[in-house]
């Protein structure tokens, strides 16, 4: 893993936090292979919605079909790898 | 206790501007769901609504003699529709401005339709706009109040899109516990960015005219419009037209999740019980149902579920937002007057759009009009939430 | 009626967990907010979702349902529910040009949302409703839930309202003439009597029946009028107090929603020029704000005086402070909305109206 994978890991925690405001957690209380829905952290269709709005804002990233989405936002893990593949900012 | 009768009934809406007027459209099969020319929106010419198309600036001029600068377009659609409601019903001057006269109106949107106007006042940017004391729920039926000079009880209530169903049987329910003699009830929401983004924004607003319990149904088309029904005691509407009874209603809260309905349809099925319950009749005499029917892969699935678990097979039923759009608050009153309409004319309305049924429980519905002897309409009307509401109609 | 069975306030004042009305909080720039208690009763994982209305909302009625039979029924006045989520729906509208929005903030901003989350947290799918009558809200909600014992008269009822404070609201009603152009503390509301009140914010949330064992107090009228006459506001208020035994029966006891607006005054002078001298007359709008639902916080305030047989020093303009069994509350909203609530104890007033 580099660097660069280990500092976006942490970031995409945050701003999942952010994003969803989950004031009670800390970034490293999210396991990178933690799956975000269903068990794991819970998250419902809304959450879902609220992190393809957070993947555009924050790294320009326009997941046009929600069904899309499900793919990506698996857990940390793909999410950051999917940012890595696809940012344009 | 005495019964609960329409003795009036007011509308507006995309497919027409008078009860006249939304019949013929529905007779005629003709849906009012076509790209916007008035509202301004980021969405016109992409996203489909059912838009009235006249401008707030007309409304305003036809209906007030001298033009009203703080009146929404939410308020302009009550006044449209209680005025018509109320000479309908032939209520007096001084019927109306009684104290035993009580106004129930609704609304999900209200004056939010101003959304740049809200936005500056609420950031406070020099002098106020006119819209000041228009922007909340209850502006639309304060002007109501006023221009009626009603002294009864005033209320508004916001079920999301089942308001103007709860309000209907709110006023019901203040006749019939001594509150009120007669009830003027009903709901109105004009379109709002607020509305089509927040729809939007939940990936449920379809690209083309809805298809309500079509198996490849994609979201739902907002629409705009208002409805009001006058409600009187039995006793005192000898020699009056009447149009039918309100026998039956229920509420339920599907207590499952904030912005979608419970996979077994659980609040959806106990309104339409509880309902059934109330007029005191079974499953089987209702001979035609007004359904919720958004065209969301959500509703009309567990819609489907819930009307199966009750009927076993439904009776025939159509969702009218295939002509209007969804009317959110607004839209309870005007399925309830679409429904009194079947009753009075002995006609069911069918749904457009819809090609192939839902894979899980087969339901088709009706797919043209036809003429039918019917004595019980169940209209129902589900909400964000999970406030779900059923209203029964019936002929004597 | 009915009947108050068990209550929870939180207001601008301490009255939530415990109540400790000697002290009067002072207001900030024109606004009275809540201090939000600490919520040990809702998940998390719902919680973060919530706008304040709707959090404050849940945190004070899910303490008085856990333990007791499931409410009948579930019915909430607020005349604008979470509308800091919805403004903040509305900025984001402006800021991304309609374009990619994120949802959670529209689904809460319905004004149904309070009554929805109860519902949802409890599992309960009896009766809901959500009145948003904007001065008249919570009266009506009240109304609502006397129907629902005349049609349920074993049931239990959860009823109350809430609205908020936010900037943006808070700018609104400033330039519709509302609140004051210079700061006045909540301390001084009174003194100087001028155009405009300050703001406040709050939730009132009850459990309500037709038995009278048990119960604080019980509410055995209610009447509301929209009009700008205060001739007819005194002519309504005579009929109500005439179907109530006055003059045979007096309360004691008169809470105004006098706000220290010189527009409203005349209503309030009018009204309590209506009764005997010796009639104590007490306030409140100095301890909650002006708000939609504040005439609640009045409600609030009689039940506990009721309860505890006195008046906090703090909210007495003046007459005796103890030995209350009938307390009359008259609040209006803007001089349009006005509204009469007549309370007693269970006891005193189990032999009149019913």
């Amino acid at each position: 893993m580099t660097m660069e994978t280990t500092e976006l890991k942490q970031q995409v925690k945050e701003q999942i936090i952010k994003f969803l405001n989950l004031t009670t957690l800390k970034p490293e209380d999210i396991k990178d292979d933690e799956p975000l829905f269903g068990e794991g952290l819970g998250l419902d269709s809304i959450d879902s919605i609220e992190l393809i709005v957070m993947l555009s804002r924050e790294y320009g990233i326009n997941i046009q079909d929600p069904k899309d989405g499900r793919k990506v936002l698996v857990d940390v893990n793909t999410m950051v790898d999917y940012i890595e593949k696809n940012r344009t900012k | 206790m005495s019964r609960i009768m329409i003795t009036g009934m007011g509308i507006i809406s995309s497919i027409g501007t008078s009860l006249h007027e939304n019949r013929q459209s529905l007779i005629d099969e003709k849906s009012g769901i076509s790209q916007l020319e008035f509202y301004p929106t980021a969405y016109a010419g992409k996203l489909p609504c059912g838009e009235i198309k006249i401008s707030s600036a007309t409304l305003n001029q036809k209906l007030f003699s001298q033009p009203d600068p703080a009146i929404t377009r939410t308020g302009l659609l009550v006044i449209h529709a209680a005025e018509e409601a109320v000479r309908d019903s032939g209520l007096s001057k001084a019927q109306l401005s009684s104290t035993e006269t009580a106004l129930i109106g609704a609304s999900t949107v209200g004056g939010m339709c101003l959304t740049d106007e809200i936005f500056h006042d609420a950031h406070a940017r020099a002098e106020g706009t006119p819209y000041t004391s228009s922007y909340d729920f209850a502006s639309a039926t304060l002007v109501a109040q006023k221009r009626f000079g009603i002294l009864g009880e005033v209320s508004t209530i916001n079920t999301a899109c089942s308001s103007s169903a709860n309000a209907i049987s709110f006023g019901a329910r203040l006749i019939s516990h001594g509150f009120a003699r007669r009830a003027l009830v009903g709901g109105a929401d004009s379109l709002a960015k607020f509305t089509i983004n927040g729809f939007n924004a939940l990936n449920i607003l379809s690209d083309k005219p809805c298809a309500p319990f079509d198996r490849d149904r994609n979201g739902l088309n907002l629409g705009e419009g208002a409805a009001f029904l006058v409600l009187e005691r039995e006793e005192d509407v000898k020699g009056k037209r009447i149009y039918a009874t309100l026998s039956g209603f229920g509420n339920s809260n599907d207590a499952f999740h904030p912005s979608s309905i419970s996979p077994e349809g659980d609040g959806p099925y106990l309104s339409m019980k509880r309902a059934l319950e109330k007029a005191g009749i079974n499953p089987a005499e209702i001979n035609y149902v007004n359904a919720h029917g958004t065209g969301t892969e959500n509703n009309d699935e567990t819609e489907s579920r819930a009307m199966q678990r009750l009927f076993g097979s439904p009776p025939p039923f159509a969702s009218t937002k295939s002509y209007t759009g969804h009317t959110l608050g607004a839209s309870g009153a005007i399925e309830a007057v679409y429904s009194i309409l079947s009753l009075t004319h002995q006609e069911l309305y069918p749904s457009l759009q819809f090609n192939n049924p839902i894979p899980e429980t087969k339901f088709e519905p009706l797919k043209h009009y036809r003429k039918q002897s019917i004595q019980h309409v169940m209209s129902n009307s589900f909400g964000f939430g999970g406030n779900c509401t059923t209203l029964i109609f019936s002929i004597l | 009626m009915l009947y108050v069975h068990s209550s929870n306030c939180i207001s601008p004042q301490q009255t939530f967990p415990e109540t400790e009305l000697c002290e009067l909080r002072e207001s900030e720039n024109n606004q009275l907010r809540v201090k939000e208690p600490a919520y040990t009763n809702v998940p998390p994982g719902i919680l973060r979702r919530m706008a304040r209305a709707v959090r404050i909302c849940v945190g004070a009625a899910l303490p008085l349902i856990q333990g007791i039979q499931e409410p009948d029924g579930i019915i909430i006045g607020t005349a604008n529910g979470g509308i800091e989520d919805c403004i903040k729906f509305l900025n984001q509208i402006i800021e991304y040009n309609e374009g990619l929005l994120s949802p959670g903030s529209f689904v809460q901003s319905t004004s149904n949302a309070p009554a929805a989350q109860i519902s949802l947290i409890s599992k309960n799918t009896n009766y809901n409703n959500t009145v948003t009558h904007r001065g008249l809200a919570f009266e009506n909600a009240l109304l609502d839930a006397v129907m629902l014992l005349k049609e349920k008269p074993d049931g239990i009822f959860l009823v109350g309202s809430v609205d908020e404070i936010s900037d943006y609201n808070f700018n609104i009603d400033l330039l519709a003439g509302s609140f004051r152009k210079e700061i006045v503390s909540n301390r001084k509301l009174f003194d100087h009597p001028t155009i405009g009140t300050i703001a406040g914010e709050g939730v009132l949330m009850m459990t309500v029946s037709n038995q009278p064992e048990g119960s604080i107090a019980r509410l055995n009228d209610l009447q509301t009028i929209h009009t700008s006459d205060e001739g007819l506001v005194l002519e309504t208020l005579k009929q109500f107090l005439k179907r109530n035994g006055f003059p045979r029966i007096v309360p004691e006891l008169l809470i105004t929603g006098e706000n220290g607006d010189i527009r409203l005054d005349k209503y309030y002078q009018a009204v309590e020029a209506l009764f005997p001298e010796n009639i104590s007359v007490a306030r409140f709008k100095h301890l909650s704000g002006e708000y939609c639902t504040a005439s609640s916080f009045g409600f609030w305030m009689a039940t506990e005086i009721l309860r505890n047989g006195k008046i906090p020093d703090i909210a007495l303009k003046k007459g005796k402070k103890t030995g209350f069994n009938k307390i009359l509350i008259y609040n209006n909203y803007r001089g349009m909305q006005h509204g009469f609530m007549l309370l007693g104890k269970a006891e005193a007033l189990s032999s009149s109206k019913q």
